[in-house]
């Protein structure tokens, strides 16, 4: 092991380095990677990021969201409410057709909204469609629903994956978790799991010709390794988690750091089933002791925004107005002591080990600043699942973690903080004003009317602190310089890439 | 012979255990199939759906009847099928098993190249500056963290040199073997270093006990060569505990080398089975634990057998 | 007492005895809170801060000092060290010395039991038991006990088998000694050698292993760290701080190679074959 030996051990290993990556590469192939794959193909019942990340690409839905939150075309042309908001009504895109040159018809969307309704399927995003009672397909192009009670929300929330629309024959064959037969931008060639994947531009999308052929897709689940290998040219786009490591991007000369900034939020719950979350001064207290801004500025090195409940843009309130969002440690502590507890309590925090990157993160500056009204809290850092499972049966006092946003506030939380909720289990709380305000946003029309519904919901709901909304993350793409054209998605979604071009 | 066939009659009780560990042992981890596949979401199901899912992922039974299940398909040769591949678990094992078996031969290759000859030099050189330069070589080598020794590798050579191999694919070595070895080069370098490390310890220590055995003084007293008492008389005896040590640590990486495939991000065995165990796809972290295990134990019985073949005492008393 | 002034005369036992005995003084002086400042506070406007006069070695993300930080950790990872082979050792000898001494039945269980632990891939062995009991010292010191316990059966059983048919332990059960006064006297006392050079080098390991489950997000829980974790941690963060991770890199491996140098040590003076060798 000497050191000339070593030397030319080394040269020898960087010529035979050297060597694959003159290999010639097909011009129009993209090289992407992300550190997580998706789990499974099936658009309806598939809910993790990463695979919704790769379904967006494959699968449409009726409507999609654009840039700004805002629902737009997808395989329906135009849509209208009808009957008072209790009849929906699409025209097909005459184009939409299938990666295998089906067009797509109404007879498809009944099927696919019937499989998705049907419990046996299995798909846990059935609850958002609940209002639907039946669904007409007076001509190949049109489709109407029709709804059991006025669902203005349900608009959006078909904006998702979730309701992509499957091939009719696919669903009698029984063959759409393992064929992947979509209307998307692109079909997917091959898949090994946990390790890559390979999809090439669909012909028959209506979208038009998409920027690249082909992208290939390789799981590196090191995210070091991912700035690594965009350093090398070995890959042109990454999709990164941790803004440890994206904010190293833009310091690498030729790669750039695409930020979009997420509607998905970052919160402690806190479980006001158990004692002293009981208290709502106890809630309060930990609402007035936490510093929003230290959290994000530490956790996630400022990347983001402090946010109250709503996230989405359209109808969120300036967090300087909501309950203590500026930091009042006086209060706080005045609070405990009229709660009963002026010399603080123990309680436990779960977060989930790098989901999100920042959990361990925000709990640890969590733990400092509750301190200093007294509270112990023990941090107890868990395996994914383990954390879910634990989540579900809302064991713990408190939990860090990052919920998914929606467009509209009634989609968002009304599995949480209404009395039929199905995750009320979770959120352990609801009252009488957060019930009907939800319940009068989701028949409610007219836009102006609901905005003003969903403003008081967001102040009540800061006051009232079941959990303490923390911030909105950033979502990262990093690319080489020649990549061009590709716009983010406050959802998170990839389907950008059908737009994306290389430079030559 | 005896012992050969007393150890054969072995394997399948051993395997057995192994299985009966591992099936329990995922089970009690909280959380399941269902909730990896949906996370938080698994909440808005409604029990006829849950009811579903536990159907599709075997869920619904108990699990003892599970495992009877499990151990009867076994017996017919069928390890069952991977929820996450959706391929019999034989299948997605053996599409794996190629890089793992090739990444662990390389990294002994390296380890006895660079090992064997360290050691005896070392042992010939005892107590002089190159021997203590050697042996704490050795142990920083073997002191090293696998992960910072490979996150360093990645660093330097793309943040230095722009280049880095190949990740996320496999390049099979029949398919390329030039972009194979590229691929494998820098990982089977990064646990090579450790394992080097560890051979060279060991050939040196076994090579000063043979250096002091009666034979080799007498061979050096009868005026036979230096070199020639040291390659030919002491080095075959010194072997052993080599074997030793590289078929124990052969067996271990025939497990997958969960850090290092992580780093490189290598579709190899060990982070597979991680993976498996993530995503709670228990019929196949049951089929790689088996596999690994069955591995290990044949490993294991040739490392034995080459003792034999090397050890002429032995043989005799066989 | 001899065995330490041994220890001292041999050049390697010297350095490694040195490199164990200043990371106990750290350790202690971690414990009892003789750190430069409080290795758990925060401090907001002093994040990510190089090595400096304040500073000996940089903070971290929280700004918090990393000298101190190292202290506790190597606390931390000692005990975890410490607990895990103590565990394994013990555990590991009585039921090498039972199998030994039982032979037969009880061995044959024994030993099939140990060769399904061995068998079973140690990372996922120590992954399951922390995935099942969750994280924290406890569980790590479990996990790697668990590893661990199979090798010291093995050790132990092995010379304990051939000295119980020696002609010594004949004689004293014909003047009548108790099973266990053979067992502990006779049998434990002449295998101490191998079992001390195995616990040193074990513990070389756990230090080791215990950095791989950490990296695996595994370890102690925060906000304490143990140098593992602080290793773990810092891999996202290489380039903006390398202190980082030099800092704990240096820390783990120092202390590996001090209980390597020991073991090598230990070995060479309680061993009569290799200090002929030497002579």
């Amino acid at each position: 092991m000497s050191t000339t030996k070593k030397g030319l051990s080394t040269l020898a290993l960087a010529a035979l380095l050297a060597i694959p990556a003159i290999a010639p590469v097909h011009a129009d192939t993209l090289k992407m990677a992300w550190s997580q794959d998706a789990t499974g193909l099936d658009p309806q019942k598939q809910t993790a990021f990463s695979s919704i990340r790769l379904l967006e690409l494959i699968y449409e839905p009726l409507v999609r969201l654009d840039a700004k939150l805002e629902v737009v075309p997808a395989i329906a042309k135009s849509w209208a409410f009808g009957d008072g908001g209790k009849s929906l009504t699409f025209h097909l895109d005459p184009k939409a057709s299938f990666s295998n040159g089906e067009a797509v018809t109404s007879s498809d969307v009944k099927a696919s909204f019937e499989r998705l309704l049907d419990e046996k399927t299995a798909a846990a995003a059935r609850s958002n469609y609940l209002s639907i009672a039946s669904i007409e397909t007076p001509d190949p192009e049109t489709v109407i629903f029709k709804l059991s009670q006025p669902d203005v929300p349900i608009l959006a929330a078909m904006a998702s994956v979730n309701a992509a629309i499957l091939p009719a024959s696919a669903i009698k064959d029984g063959s759409v978790g393992t064929k992947a037969i979509g209307s998307g931008p692109f079909m997917l060639k091959s898949w090994d799991p946990n390790a890559s994947e390979v999809l090439v531009a669909n012909p028959h999308w209506a979208g038009g010709k998409t920027g690249v052929d082909q992208i290939d897709i390789s799981v590196l689940p090191d995210e070091t390794a991912i700035v690594a290998a965009l350093r090398t040219g070995k890959i042109d786009f990454a999709l990164l988690n941790d803004p440890l490591v994206a904010t190293m991007v833009p310091k690498v000369s030729g790669l750039k750091l695409v930020r979009t900034p997420s509607i998905s939020y970052n919160v402690l719950q806190l479980n006001p089933s158990r004692k002293p979350m009981t208290e709502l001064k106890v809630r309060q207290a930990i609402s007035c002791a936490i510093d929003r801004k230290a959290v994000l500025d530490t956790a996630a090195l400022g990347e983001g925004k402090v946010t109250g409940p709503i996230t989405a843009p359209a109808y969120a309130t300036d967090p300087s107005k909501l309950f203590c969002y500026k930091p009042d440690l006086a209060k706080a502590k005045e609070l405990m002591k009229e709660a009963g507890y002026a010399k603080g309590f123990t309680a436990t925090v779960i977060a989930a080990t790098g989901e999100p990157a920042t959990a361990e993160a925000e709990a640890q500056v969590i733990q400092s600043e509750l301190k200093k009204i007294g509270i112990k809290l023990d941090i107890k850092m868990m395996q994914l699942n383990v954390y879910v499972d634990a989540w579900l049966k809302a064991d713990f006092d408190m939990a860090v973690a990052l919920n998914g946003g929606r467009p509209d506030p009634y989609t968002m939380y009304n599995r949480y903080f209404t009395k039929t909720g199905n995750l009320l289990k979770v959120s352990n709380y609801t009252d009488n004003e957060l019930d009907s305000l939800l319940n009068q946003g989701r028949v409610e029309t007219d836009p102006a009317k609901r905005k003003a519904i969903f403003a008081k919901f967001d102040l009540h709901l800061a006051e009232m602190a079941p959990w303490i909304w923390l911030f909105t993350p950033d979502t990262y793409v990093a690319e080489r310089s020649d990549v061009q054209g590709f716009v983010g998605s406050p959802m998170g979604s990839l389907f950008g890439l059908s737009a994306v071009t290389l430079k030559k | 012979m005896n012992t050969l066939i007393r150890r054969l009659a072995a394997f399948p009780l051993v395997l057995l255990g192994v299985s009966s560990l591992v099936f329990v042992a995922i089970r009690l981890v909280p959380g399941d199939a269902i909730t990896a596949m949906l996370g938080t979401q698994a909440g808005l199901l409604t029990p006829a759906q849950k009811a579903a899912l536990a159907a599709y992922f075997g869920l619904d039974r108990p699990w003892i009847a599970q495992y009877w299940h499990w151990l009867r398909a076994l017996l017919h040769g069928d390890l069952g099928i991977s929820v996450t591949y959706g391929k019999p678990v034989l299948e997605v094992i053996l599409q794996r098993f190629p890089l793992t078996l090739e990444l662990a031969l390389l990294s002994m290759a390296i380890a006895l190249v660079i090992g064997v000859p360290a050691g005896v030099y070392a042992a010939t050189h005892a107590e002089r500056r190159s021997d203590l330069v050697l042996r704490i070589g050795a142990m920083i080598g073997q002191s090293t963290p696998s992960f910072v020794f490979g996150l360093v590798i990645i660093y330097v050579l793309s943040a230095g040199f722009g280049v880095l191999p190949a990740m996320g694919t496999f390049t099979p070595l029949l398919k390329d073997p030039l972009a194979n070895l590229g691929q494998l080069i820098l990982p089977a370098l990064t646990l090579g270093a450790a394992f080097a490390a560890a051979v060279t310890r060991i050939a040196r220590s076994a090579m000063l006990d043979v250096l002091s055995e009666d034979y080799v003084r007498t061979a050096r007293s009868r005026g036979v060569p230096a070199r020639g008492v040291i390659w030919r008389h002491a080095l075959p005896n010194a072997l052993i505990p080599v074997v030793t040590v590289s078929g124990i640590e052969f067996g271990y990486l025939l497990g997958g080398a969960v850090i290092v495939e992580q780093l490189f991000a290598l579709p190899g065995l060990g982070r597979m089975v991680l993976d498996a165990i993530l995503q709670r796809d228990y019929a196949l972290v049951q089929g790689t634990v088996l596999f690994i295990a069955f591995n290990f134990m044949v490993v294991n019985l040739l490392v034995d057998l080459t003792y034999v073949w090397l050890d002429p005492r032995i043989r005799a008393r066989g | 007492m001899s065995l330490l002034k041994a220890l001292f005369r041999h050049p390697s036992g010297r350095i490694g005895a040195t490199i164990v005995l200043v990371y106990l003084l750290l350790a202690a002086m971690g414990w009892i809170g003789l750190t430069p400042h409080d290795p758990l506070a925060q401090n907001r406007i002093a994040r990510l801060q190089p090595p400096s006069a304040r500073y000996w070695l940089g903070t971290d993300l929280f700004g918090r000092d990393v000298a101190s930080r190292l202290m506790t950790g190597i606390g931390q990872s000692f005990l975890i060290a410490f607990l895990s082979v103590a565990v394994a050792a013990s555990v590991g000898t009585v039921l090498g010395l039972v199998a030994a001494w039982f032979e037969r039945f009880w061995d044959g269980i024994l030993m099939r039991s140990m060769d399904i632990l061995l068998a079973f891939p140690a990372i996922l062995l120590a992954m399951l038991v922390v995935a099942v009991l969750g994280p924290g010292t406890w569980t790590s010191v479990l996990a790697i006990a668990f590893v661990y316990m199979p090798i010291f059966t093995r050790v132990v059983r092995g010379p304990a088998l051939s000295l119980k048919n020696r002609e010594f332990v004949d004689a004293a059960r014909t003047f009548g000694s108790s099973t266990g006064y053979i067992v502990t006297r006779h049998l434990l006392l002449n295998i101490v050698a191998p079992l001390t050079v195995q616990v040193t080098l074990a513990l070389a390991w756990a230090l080791l292993t215990e950095a791989g489950l950490s990296f695996l997000g595994l370890g102690t829980q925060p906000p304490a760290a143990s140098l593992g974790v602080m290793l773990s941690d810092s891999r996202n963060l290489m380039e903006m701080a390398p202190w980082l991770m030099i800092c704990p890199a240096i820390a783990i491996m120092g202390g590996i190679l001090g209980f390597n140098l020991l073991g090598d040590a230990l070995r060479d003076i309680l061993d009569p074959k290799t200090r002929v060798a030497r002579a």
